[in-house]
């Protein structure tokens, strides 16, 4: 018999975890399909080690949270986690925060709502209508099932549910694509390293030809544990061969492997060179690289560059993007373009919805925008907050409520 | 090419080449002694800089060279290029 909810959402990421958490809290039946053994997304199985987005942007010094709810939640529970409150880089407020900690929190916040039910292990692999909701298939090591549910939320990242429904999507070209990350752990590092000394060794070692050139793409940085760090390598992303395309899985796996290649000489080298490296280790690999942007839904309002450059607002806004645009289009490092005055932008529900679809949502880095927009709203703060939205939009749905309803209780917080 | 061939860095030029490389973003009227790092410098930006100091003004910076203050500003930055001018 195929079993029946109020909402499904696909995949656990920052975005799948808040809608989640959030539709169940609304007394809706929920079951989150995710394909890793934990939740988390980027944060946890990409290693991808800082909250981004979840503070406002301000001269001033302290950091003053953008959005109420869930990612106001998470980050005070972070908080509680490591003992690290937010930290000010460059113009940015950002929250260190480690996915051991975020893994547990995510575990946390399910286990508090009975009406949740987390399936892991478990990939989506269609979706189909079913009278006025939608028939959600997926697959656990081989055993296929079906799920029925009143409302749904692509939180994916990629967009998956576009490309079964044949509804309309975007991708951007290669060239502009934003760069990948791959992000790894190290232990065993004895003093707390200053990373333009480890700097210096990476472009020695590049220089003798110790190393690829691939190695000036990474960074260090303390994880606040003991002897921790997080080396994060920025790639190309066509390793090796032209086109990178993050849907395409002989590309990731190049990712993924020259990942953990460059990770592994870096390593090797610092421990014969650097000081307080002489027994550090790669302690962990991420479970998949860091895919920064893939295809997006085109929905019913597409947010632009501009919209976030000028701090535009909207009137039916259901999340702040406080984010500069963070454009990694080169494996050089971030080039950030900040607002005009650091204003906030709204996120308009439309770029959460799709025209002539009022069971369907979308939540995170796969929302309706342009290229320049979403390297605002990808970041993991950003991605709690059309999360939260998303989920709260269809429970509101599966329940026969209105989205004007949606509108009035998420606006008048900020 | 030797050293004393390439040009003497000095906080004008250095600032225009770090905006030229790309390796940081700043404006036509950033100050000689602005924080280069409060402008988006940073380890990974320090790298490109390494590589492109070597290139440009024969300057050859190993990691002892790299304390932050040493490359905190246009004026330090010129000065320490000079003196690891081969």
């Amino acid at each position: 018999m195929k079993d029946l909810v109020d909402v499904v959402v696909i995949g656990g990421g920052s975005a799948g975890l808040a809608a989640a958490v959030t539709a169940a809290r609304e007394g809706a039946t929920v079951r989150l399909l995710e394909r890793h053994g934990f939740l988390g997304g980027m944060g946890t199985a990409s290693l991808v080690h800082t909250f981004c987005g979840l503070y406002l942007l301000r001269q001033e010094p302290e950091a003053v949270l953008a959005n109420p709810g869930l990612p106001s939640e998470i980050a005070g529970r972070m908080i509680a986690a490591t003992g690290q409150g937010p930290v000010r880089m460059g113009r940015v407020d950002v929250l260190p925060q480690h996915p051991v900690e975020f893994v547990r929190i995510a575990d946390e916040l399910v286990a508090g709502e009975p009406s949740l039910d987390v399936r892991w292990h478990t990939e989506v692999t269609g979706a189909s209508r079913d009278g006025d909701g939608w028939e959600i298939a997926w697959s656990c090591r081989g055993q296929a099932g079906k799920t029925r549910a009143a409302a749904v939320v692509d939180a994916s990242g990629d967009a998956v549910l576009a490309d079964w429904i044949g509804a309309p999507a975007e991708m951007t070209e290669s060239p502009k694509l934003q760069r990948p990350a791959y992000v790894f752990g190290v232990q065993g590092v004895e003093s707390s390293n200053d990373p333009l000394t480890l700097a210096g060794w990476l472009v020695e070692g590049v220089r003798a030809g110790d190393l690829p050139s691939a190695a000036l793409g990474l960074t260090f940085r303390s994880s606040g544990r003991p002897g921790e760090s997080f080396g994060t390598l920025d790639l190309t992303g066509a390793e090796q061969q032209d086109g990178y395309d993050p849907l395409d899985p002989a590309c990731l796996s190049r990712l993924e492997v020259e990942g953990r290649k460059v990770a592994s000489a870096a390593v090797n080298f610092l421990r014969a060179r650097a000081n307080g490296w002489q027994r550090a280790f790669v302690s962990h690999w991420p479970a998949r690289a860091g895919v920064r942007e893939s295809r997006r839904w085109m929905g019913e309002t597409r947010l632009l560059g501009p919209d976030i450059l000028s701090g535009r607002r909207f009137g039916d806004e259901i999340a702040l993007a406080t984010w500069p645009l963070e454009l990694r289009e080169t494996a050089k490092g971030a080039k950030l373009r900040f607002p005009e005055g650091d204003r906030p932008a709204g996120i308009p529900l439309g770029c959460l919805r799709v025209k002539g679809e009022d069971r369907l949502f979308v939540a995170g880095r796969c929302i309706s925008c342009d290229h320049d927009a979403q390297a605002s709203i990808r970041v993991m703060g950003t991605g709690f907050a059309t999360g939260q939205a998303a989920g709260l939009a269809a429970a509101t749905r599966a329940d026969g409520g209105e989205m004007t309803e949606v509108i009035k209780r998420l606006r008048p917080v900020f | 090419m030797s050293g004393d061939t390439k040009e003497h860095p000095t906080p004008a030029t250095v600032t225009a080449w770090l905006r030229d490389e790309g390796i940081v973003e700043l404006e036509e009227t950033f100050p000689a002694d602005g924080d280069l790092f409060l402008a988006g410098l940073d380890s990974m930006a320090v790298m490109q800089l390494v590589v492109a100091a070597e290139e440009r003004f024969g300057a050859v910076l190993g990691p002892a060279d790299l304390a932050k203050d040493r490359l905190a500003t246009p004026i330090a930055l010129a000065r320490l290029l000079e003196e690891k001018r081969a």
